[in-house]
């Protein structure tokens, strides 16, 4: 089965990334939404979180040291390129990056990798359909990894029920959890606001969706914040040949259903009628 | 004396205040660690005088030397190296760079070879700032490794404000290691509020105290202050949601050099850090 993996980024945090993916799902037909901003996810927030099943994440192992067979050599410490071993020889289990350099040149086998569990991995049940979520252990190391787990989970889960939608929310930045978002998707959409900063993070972000084959989306929110910030986002997509699918101005209706935990277009239909959504929720929803 | 300014939730306004402080501590170093996506520099405006790359090793096999034995392959925890039938491949992008191929290998067919990642600018801005920023190459996948040189390169003398990267990852953390004090920059709707949460448990866990500042106050609801008030943590100002205060940001400018009238904010912000941080 052909699955249409659609995900919402933003390089700029705070664009509107949550509000725009909730405010479509309710007009997806059966939906598996996954949350993939994993050291901050909110979509649970709107849509409530009936936790069917939750799963530990384990990431990358780290090291652990017998103080018993520990001589205190200090060769650990000058090998590991992470400065994860203080030189008294305690692990920074927030700087370990899981190598085992340390555990395969310690003279007495006093080091060895165990499995750390970083995360967690949900299958909740909301209206509209299952959400995969998750939640990384503040401060921890390989949110990449975790957001291809709850790909993966969004996926099998999709296949299982014969779901032909998969609805990802995305981090903002460029790095790992944001390769790891976009990676096999058809759709990307990039949320961006009408500033300079706006412009500087999506010309990042764009350049690195470049690298993959997919279909690029932009929507400004706040569109009305500022007509200098306006056009300059404007020009850099007509030079980029970058569509605007959708402009959305700034309106306090929709903080207000935030704060009231409901959803932006659900309770604004006039608006979002408006500007045209229906139209933007069509491209969404095309699969050919 | 070392500040962080983070959030948890992006776009809540980190880069205002940080940026805004910095202007308003007379010879403070302003550091942009959100290297992902960096701001700051769009309204410090710093004339660039210095600028060195930030580099990560990857491995480089000597073919004539190496047996194919396949040792580098099975130690690496990353599947950066991979021998083949009649060659290594090596996947540089997702090496960490942890030395372990070349210790493992008995025949010394391994040495590195080192590839930009990123870079570092640093100058002058407005206000006569101090100003360093990282910014990490589109396709790498982590930028820690930046924002710890980064750190490396102020003294522990001098004032900093650093302005950290969303979240609460590993980049978040690298930010904010050893820092004095930490400034949580959230605004007051449930998604501002629950990402908070995820900051706070981060700067427990790493024992660094610190206050809170609500941006855009007057938006949302007031949940933010409940869960502050129970939690005892102290909100260091509001600042309140202001078309003006939006439509500078739009387009580049620092508030308080724009109008003063914005700097009792931030002079509240540093009074109230100075108190807490001897």
């Amino acid at each position: 089965m052909d699955i249409n993996e659609i995900v919402v980024i933003s390089g700029k945090g705070g664009t509107g990334k949550t509000t725009l993916v909730a405010s479509l799902v309710p007009f997806l037909e059966n939906p598996v939404i996954a949350d993939c901003d994993v050291d901050a996810p909110d979509l649970n927030i709107l849509f409530g979180e009936t936790i069917r099943e939750s799963k530990d994440f384990v990431g990358l192992k780290r090291a652990v040291i017998n103080e018993d067979l520990c001589t205190k050599c200090g060769l650990c410490h000058q090998k590991c390129k992470f400065n994860a071993i203080s030189e008294d020889i305690k692990v920074s289990f927030s700087k370990c990056e899981g190598c085992s350099v340390c555990e395969y040149i310690c003279p007495t086998g006093a080091i060895k990798m165990k499995d750390c569990v970083v995360g967690q991995v949900f299958d909740s049940e909301t209206e509209y359909g299952p959400m995969v979520h998750a939640r990384l252990i503040p401060g921890e190391e390989t949110s990449g990894k975790l957001v291809s787990e709850v790909r993966k989970t969004a996926k099998a889960l999709a296949e299982k029920t014969g779901r032909e939608t998969i609805i990802i929310d995305g981090s903002p930045g460029i790095a790992c959890n944001v390769i790891a978002s976009i990676t096999g998707v058809k759709k990307t959409v990039i949320v961006i606001e009408p500033t300079f900063s706006g412009l500087h993070d999506l010309e990042k972000v764009h350049r690195l969706v470049q690298n993959f084959s997919v279909d690029i989306m932009i929507v400004i929110n706040k569109c009305d914040l500022s007509e200098d910030g306006l056009n300059a986002i404007e020009n850099y997509c007509k030079e980029q040949d970058l569509e605007i699918a959708l402009k959305i101005p700034f309106n306090k209706d929709i903080v207000k259903s935030v704060s009231e935990r409901k959803i932006p277009s659900l309770e604004n239909k006039e608006f979002f009628d408006g500007i045209g959504f229906a139209k933007f929720v069509e491209w969404i929803k095309k699969t050919d | 004396m070392k500040i962080a300014v983070l959030s948890g939730k992006g776009g809540t306004g980190k880069t205002t205040v940080a940026t805004n402080m910095a202007f308003n501590l007379k010879g403070a170093v302003l550091v942009d660690a959100d290297v992902e996506e960096p701001n700051s520099h769009i309204f410090i405006k710093p004339r660039v005088t210095g600028e060195k790359s930030v580099y990560k090793n990857f491995p480089l096999v000597d073919m004539d030397r190496c047996n194919l034995c396949g040792d580098c392959g099975r130690f690496c925890k990353y599947n950066a190296i991979l021998p083949a039938k009649n060659k290594v491949l090596v996947f540089k992008e997702i090496c960490h760079d942890c030395g372990g191929c070349e210790i493992v290998c008995k025949r010394n067919a391994i040495s590195y070879e080192k590839r930009e990642i990123g870079k570092i600018h640093s100058g002058k801005g407005l206000g006569d700032i101090e100003f360093i920023y990282g910014d990490l190459n589109v396709g790498e996948v982590s930028g820690v490794k930046i924002i710890s040189e980064l750190r490396e390169m102020v003294s522990d003398n001098e004032v900093v404000i650093i302005d950290s990267p969303p979240g609460t990852s590993c980049a978040s953390v690298e930010a904010v290691e050893g820092v004095d004090y930490a400034v949580v920059v959230s605004e007051p709707t449930p998604f501002g509020v629950s990402d908070m949460k995820m900051v706070v448990e981060m700067l427990e866990n790493m024992k660094i105290p610190f206050g809170v500042v609500v941006n855009k106050a007057g938006l949302g609801n007031d949940e933010i202050y409940d869960y502050c008030s129970g939690k005892n943590i102290e909100i260091l100002e509001n600042i309140p949601f202001s078309e003006e205060i939006a439509k500078l940001y739009a387009v580049g400018e620092m508030m308080c050099l724009e109008n003063s009238k914005y700097s009792h904010y931030f002079e509240n912000i540093i009074d109230k850090i100075s108190k807490t941080v001897k």
